[in-house]
């Protein structure tokens, strides 16, 4: 049966249906934001005790922890999937937030890799010509927390706008501060430690809060 | 002047459909079929209609072992709700 509608009519229906998919947020969002939340700020927690509880000739292992930031790999693929399975309807601010995340990891890796590598170079460059200037091979490493958090709250800002969530928004403003006093803080003595806490502290609340406000929200829209 | 209402979008779910789709890069037939509140059978039929005057386009495929249908509005599709937008304003303020 095909139901005709007067003019008034129609235009209502088309606002309305055009309303139902506005700010929708894929199910499964904040279990991803969850991951990485919790594991960096686990992380850096512990590297930050880690590093205060090791001799200070071996304090610079804790970073090593790092590496488990891997693990968060495999997981995070498995919930993508999941979320894909289960996503009903895409809208175009999905599409582009999707590609924000996805230039936001390909950044994050173009600096963690550079400096992976540029280390590694330099620290065969300097152990060669022993110059005693080898300042050059750790320095650039005070830099790295900034500019994480520089872009993750790139990532979060943006996203809280589109999506007009303001956990989002908060996280992000957080981010973007955090990231600010850490490159004037570069020059005080035991910075590297406080660097860590403060990149815990910015995932609790650029991840960790607004994901579970996140997995809440997608909980009441089924 | 009143301008002619396109038939084809011109009834309240061929019309729903087309209001979702104009919002969404992608949506599944379950989807529309929650948000328009019809039944899935009624629904087939208009999705069927639009797709033969090359107003959306549909994608059959499988999620897992489920069958599944996706719909997008093409450029036609876009073009001929603009035209009924306009046309419809053309009725409700009449020069």
């Amino acid at each position: 049966m095909e139901k005709l509608l007067n003019e008034k009519e129609s235009l209502e229906l088309i606002g309305q249906m055009i309303n139902t998919a506005k700010n929708n947020l894929e199910k499964g969002t904040g279990k991803i934001f969850l991951l990485w939340g919790y594991l960096v700020a686990g992380i850096s927690f512990g590297t930050c005790i880690l590093s205060m509880i090791l001799p200070k000739q071996t304090a610079y292992d804790a970073y090593l922890l790092w590496f488990l930031m891997f693990f968060g790999i495999p997981f995070h693929f498995w919930l993508i999937k999941k979320r894909e399975n289960e996503r009903l309807v895409m809208t175009y601010i999905e599409k582009l937030m999707r590609w924000v995340w996805i230039g936001f990891t390909l950044s994050v890796l173009v600096v963690v890799v550079g400096m992976l590598l540029d280390t590694v170079i330099l620290s065969y460059f300097v152990s060669r010509v022993k110059e005693g200037n080898d300042f050059v091979y750790w320095f650039q490493w005070l830099l790295l927390t900034p500019i994480m958090l520089c872009l993750y709250g790139f990532a979060l800002f943006v996203s809280g706008k589109a999506y007009e969530f303001k956990p989002l928004v908060i996280g992000g403003i957080i981010c973007f501060f955090a990231s600010f006093f850490l490159f004037f803080s570069i020059h005080k003595t035991g910075v590297m430690y406080f660097q860590q806490f403060v990149l815990g502290v910015s995932a609790v609340a650029g991840f960790v809060i607004p994901g579970h406000m996140l997995n809440r929200k997608e909980y009441k829209n089924v | 002047m009143f301008k002619e209402l396109d038939p084809l979008l011109h009834s309240q779910l061929r019309l729903a459909v087309i209001s979702i789709l104009i919002g969404t890069e992608e949506a599944d037939f379950v989807f529309i079929r929650e948000k328009t509140a019809s039944t899935a059978g009624n629904l087939s039929v208009q999705i069927e209609k639009l797709r033969e005057a090359g107003y959306i386009s549909v994608e059959k495929s499988f999620k897992g072992k489920m069958p599944r249908t996706t719909c997008r509005i093409t450029p036609a599709g876009i073009s001929a709700f603009e035209k009924y937008v306009d046309a419809l304003h053309s009725y409700l303020q009449p020069k």
